[in-house]
């Protein structure tokens, strides 16, 4: 017996847990039960003697692990364990608190022996017990699984292995069907079922099948109710998410009413989903959606009740299990009816839970994606049949779009919306003036676009609704629209997607045809855009020369002198007397000419520039910034062309001198005029380059490709809009305007997104990559040529100044010859004559003027005269080599452009190779361009042979 | 055997009686507050817990084998046994 060295308190313990555990047969007499205690007790030594593993003597390990199972399996007990635990700790009697846990956490959900006993009745005991520790297990699951029955049945049908549940209760199902006498699976708890034979067992089992209780009739009457989700008193509706099994039925019976219970509270939570507000109108026809659905479900629920009603009032009382085998409804065959509905609403449980979150097209999207991308048929042509009816408002919403042009979209559920005007990106570009009624009002929401309809789609309708609204809103032509509406306006609706396709093409090019019509012969578009380029970039050349030349005398003066009217005038003679006269009013009433915000100090060639109004709807395609653009490049051109004048006057006053008052028999002054006369035709040949270029090679160029743009056949605003954005970008990059990269890119980028449809410009995004390095450059172009200007300015004043001082000199010799001439006019009177006679008409028709002075101050004038030139001189000299120093900087920097227009300008200007580009650095570096201009000097002297030796035919035509 | 072996800590013992059997109840442990009371002794003295565990499910198989045995009044049987 107990021979081991041990506290008697344990054997007295280990005694009476056996007598209270292993109860005795009062058939053994007492020897027996005598034998049979102390085998017991030395199988409970020898366990008690093994050495168990330890086990860690932390009082917390042993909670912790209870806590972790109870938490699993049931969180509500897991709160009352902790309290208790609590006021276990605080007890200040036992020792070994963590033994006793650990000990009753060992022995948690161990089988009962004892519970079953006295409900049921004696004799099949053995029978009844094993499935007791099973129904138990299967409670306890229920009750986790009971409460989310959404999530098993979403996790299980749309786990990686779909519906994994159906292959494994099939096969015993039918299983069962076959044998209705081993209905019950067999569910064994302990090892001596398995000696039993299986013909008493199943004998066995058709008798006690209908000793439970409620009986399977009883259930079968209830499980309509149940199915409608409706409480009833053997399965009561715990709480909105629990159903209540009895708990007196055997194992396969509460197996069956969970399958079953599955669809009832599936039921229960979608009948609370369609009651639930809808947050859109999408969200009101999900409802009605699966209302229907529902419904229909609820009339599968009706047959079932009749159907069960019927084989109830047939059932056989006496017969074995209540005859209810014999009936044909068991809860079995209710399973296997209901099977296909339940998968119906744990999808449409799914489809309600998801859609919570979602919004508008996206839940279009998410259902599309079920029957689209689901591998189960059933649940694709379920999905397919439910987006019918959710598409609904949809569609309304769509052809409101397409064939009225307005927005009807109470619940910003459709994938177009009106722009919020607080948008970060919107009050960027419209601080930029890039923002507009086309661009502006409204937007795609690409999370918005729904699966069933395609990207490229939904551009197109975007494009439809925006054009119609634009028509109607923009354009005032909203009878068109309405009788375009109703007479193409047709019924849209899910499933056929060639037609809706086919319709919304239709519409599409009907609008756009509209649109463009519109856009070209009411608001005359194109001949803006040709008005644009003859005004505003000086495409109207006899317009622009009168225009200057009778605005030069004005705009002399200041910028403050100037005036509105005296300027609205010249312009108004300008029209008038230039071809620009036939020019159609609607253009020349826009034209305008103002002055800029003046500055102190301007005068008025500063400030003067010509405008061109646009309005509305025009204004989409030449938007602000747009009009910015050609105002820039007007006032660059402006002042370009303001040089071109200027020196053209001068060259034509040396040019008209040089035949009389110019002609002097001074060497030194002689060689001053030579070289002036050459710089002079070096700056008329840099300006007319200059301007060559940017008129031709840039405005032309880009003009005709603008042309070819614009003229396409199935043009739409977006691609007239991206065509002259692009046409501006090019023109005020490549016309040196250094326009600032940032924005150059930017528009770029604009024009690109626009253009991302028809195929991006791979040419627009390489170059603008590659234009980013040179940015810096660029800019500076801008600050070189207007210094390059300024310079010809300052050397045109000089050679004028020069003109003068030659003038007066002339006068002061004609004088001086005057007077001789009065002395000797008897003697030779004919001496003036001949050749020069222009000359002294000239100076005859001037004395009138000069004679006073000269006889007054004549001589004195005389070394003032003389001491000027060398002053005079030296700054022309000075003028002429900081021209040349800078213009073979920019020709330097030219030569290094990526773009080949520019690089081709440097060409052109300099072709025969008189300028000796210099590269920036190196010009900085090597402390000037010493040398180069030195021989570039000399070269310049052979190229202003021509003009010396014009010059030098003068001279000696003279001598 | 009840837990009165300790009189004097009667009743603390029988709060932590209480308390465990409550435990035992949301464990699902089915023991009853005799059998559990004592379990508490045997763990006081010094029986490793996992042991315990062991002896407990091995004499329950037991019981169940001699309740298969012999099926009919098991429990006055106990009664008398003891």
């Amino acid at each position: 017996m107990a021979s081991n060295p041990r506290n008697p308190r344990v054997s007295n313990a280990i005694d009476s847990l056996i007598t209270h555990l292993v109860p005795s047969n009062p058939d053994d007499d007492e020897y027996a039960a005598q034998r049979r205690h102390r085998a017991s007790f030395e199988l409970v030594q020898s366990i008690l003697d093994r050495p168990g593993s330890p086990v860690s003597s932390d009082v917390n390990h042993a909670s912790d692990l209870i806590k972790r199972k109870l938490i699993q399996s049931n969180p509500s007990q897991a709160l009352r364990f902790s309290n208790l635990y609590t006021r276990l700790l605080s007890l200040p009697v036992l020792n070994q608190k963590w033994a006793i846990l650990y000990l009753l956490y060992q022995l948690s959900d161990s089988p009962d022996p004892n519970e079953p006993l006295p409900l049921s009745p004696p004799k099949p005991t053995a029978q009844r017990e094993p499935p007791r520790p099973a129904e138990r297990e299967r409670r306890s699951r229920a009750s986790t699984v009971v409460p989310t029955p959404e999530e098993a049945a979403v996790s299980d049908a749309f786990a990686p292995g779909g519906l994994k549940k159906l292959p494994t209760e099939d096969p015993k199902r039918s299983q069962t069907e076959e044998r209705p006498q081993q209905a019950q699976p067999p569910v064994d708890g302990t090892p001596k079922k398995t000696v039993r034979d299986v013909s008493i067992k199943s004998t066995l089992l058709a008798d006690n099948s209908n000793n439970f209780e409620p009986t399977e009739m009883g259930l079968l009457r209830d499980l309509p109710y149940t199915l409608q989700g409706l409480s009833s008193t053997t399965l009561p509706f715990a709480k909105e998410t629990v159903l209540k099994l009895p708990p007196t039925l055997p194992a396969p019976i509460i197996s069956l009413l969970h399958t079953l219970a599955e669809p009832s509270l599936l039921y229960r939570g979608l009948s609370t989903f369609v009651k639930s507000p809808a947050k859109g109108l999408l969200g009101q026809s999900l409802r009605a959606a699966i209302s229907k659905e529902l419904r229909s479900y609820l009339t599968l629920v009706a047959t079932l009740e009749a159907q069960v009603r019927r084989a109830l009032s047939a059932v056989d009382e006496s017969a074995p299990r209540g005859g209810i085998g014999k009936a044909g409804v068991t809860l079995k065959r209710c399973v296997v009816w209901t099977r296909e509905a339940t998968m119906g609403l744990r999808l449409m449980s799914l489809i309600a839970e998801e859609s919570n979150s979602r919004h508008g097209g996206q839940i279009i999207s998410m259902i599309h994606g079920f029957s689209t991308s689901h591998g189960d048929p059933v649940v694709a042509a379920f999905a397919e049949r439910l987006l019918a009816d959710v598409t609904r408002p949809f569609y309304d919403i769509l052809r409101r779009w397409i064939y009225d042009g307005e927005l009807s979209d109470p619940h910003l559920e459709f994938f177009v919306r009106e722009q919020s005007p607080h948008d970060e990106d919107r009050k960027e570009s419209k601080a930029k003036g890039q923002a507009s009624v086309w661009n502006s009002k409204y937007e795609v929401v690409d999370g918005m676009v729904p699966s069933i309809i395609t990207a490229d789609f939904a551009q197109k309708v975007f494009l439809i609704g925006k054009s119609l609204n634009f028509i109607r809103h923009s354009c005032g032509d909203s009878q068109w629209v309405d009788a375009y509406s109703k007479t193409s306006s047709k019924p849209l609706s899910y499933g056929d997607t060639a037609t809706l396709e086919k319709w919304i093409d239709e519409a599409y090019k009907t609008t756009m045809r509209r649109l463009m019509h519109l856009m070209s012969n009411r608001f005359h578009l194109f001949d803006h855009l040709q008005a644009l380029k003859n005004y505003i970039l000086l495409g109207q050349g006899d317009f622009i020369a009168l225009l200057m030349e009778s605005l030069a005398a004005n705009l002399d003066r200041p910028a403050f002198a100037q005036y509105r009217h005296t300027l609205t005038a010249q312009l108004e003679h300008a029209i008038r007397g230039s071809n620009a006269q036939y020019d159609s009013e609607e253009v020349l009433r826009r034209l305008d000419a103002r002055m800029l915000q003046l500055s102190h100090g301007d005068i008025g060639w500063d400030c003067f520039t010509l405008e061109y109004k646009i309005d509305a709807p025009v204004d989409v395609v030449v938007t602000e910034w747009g009009n910015r653009q050609y105002l820039k490049v007007f006032n660059f051109l402006w002042r370009v062309k303001r040089v071109e004048f200027a020196l053209s006057c001068t060259w034509r006053k040396c040019m008209t001198g040089a035949r009389g008052v110019l002609q002097t028999s001074d060497e030194e002054v002689l060689q001053t005029w030579k070289s002036t006369r050459g710089v002079l035709a070096e700056m008329v040949h840099f300006v007319g380059q200059l301007q060559y270029y940017i008129l031709f090679e840039v405005i032309e160029s880009s003009w005709t490709e603008l042309q070819t743009n614009i003229r396409k056949e199935d043009c739409t605003l977006d691609d007239l809009i991206t065509a002259h954005t692009k046409y501006l970008t090019a023109i005020t990059h490549k016309g040196l305007l250094g326009a600032r990269r940032r924005q150059y890119q930017e528009s770029l980028k604009e024009a690109a997104a626009a253009a991302a449809q028809h195929g991006a410009d791979p040419t627009s995004t390489t170059t603008s990559s590659s234009f980013s390095s040179t940015s810096e450059d660029r800019n500076s172009y801008m600050v070189q040529l207007s210094e390059l200007l300024r310079t010809m300015l300052a050397y045109r004043d000089c050679v004028d100044g020069l003109y003068s001082w030659s003038l007066s000199d002339f006068t002061r010799r004609q004088e001086a010859d005057a007077v001789s001439m009065l002395q000797h006019r008897n003697k030779k009177p004919r001496l003036a004559g001949g050749a020069s006679s222009s000359a002294a008409a000239a100076a005859d028709l001037d004395d009138p003027f000069v004679t006073p002075s000269a006889a007054g101050v004549g001589n004195n004038d005389d070394s003032d005269l003389r001491s000027e030139l060398p002053a005079l001189q030296e700054r022309l000299r000075q003028l002429g080599a900081s021209f040349k120093a800078r213009l073979q900087i920019l020709l330097g920097d030219l030569a290094y452009q990526p773009d080949v227009d520019m690089r081709f300008l440097g060409v052109s200007m300099n072709f025969n190779d008189v300028y000796q580009p210099v590269k920036r650095k190196r010009a900085a570096a090597s402390g000037g361009s010493g040398g180069g201009s030195a021989s570039a000097a000399a070269a310049q002297g052979s190229q202003g042979q021509s003009q010396a030796a014009a010059a030098a035919g003068a001279n000696t035509s003279r001598a | 055997m009840p837990p009165n072996d300790r009189a004097e800590k009667q009743a603390a013992a029988q709060q932590a009686v209480d308390i465990l059997h409550e435990i035992a109840t949301i464990l699902n442990c089915h023991l009853d507050r005799r059998t559990l009371s004592i379990c508490i002794s045997m763990i006081e003295n010094g029986i490793s817990p996992e042991a315990l565990a062991n002896v407990i499910k091995e004499l329950r198989k037991q019981g169940q084998q001699a309740q298969l045995d012999s099926a009919t009044a098991t429990a006055a049987a106990a009664t008398r046994r003891r």
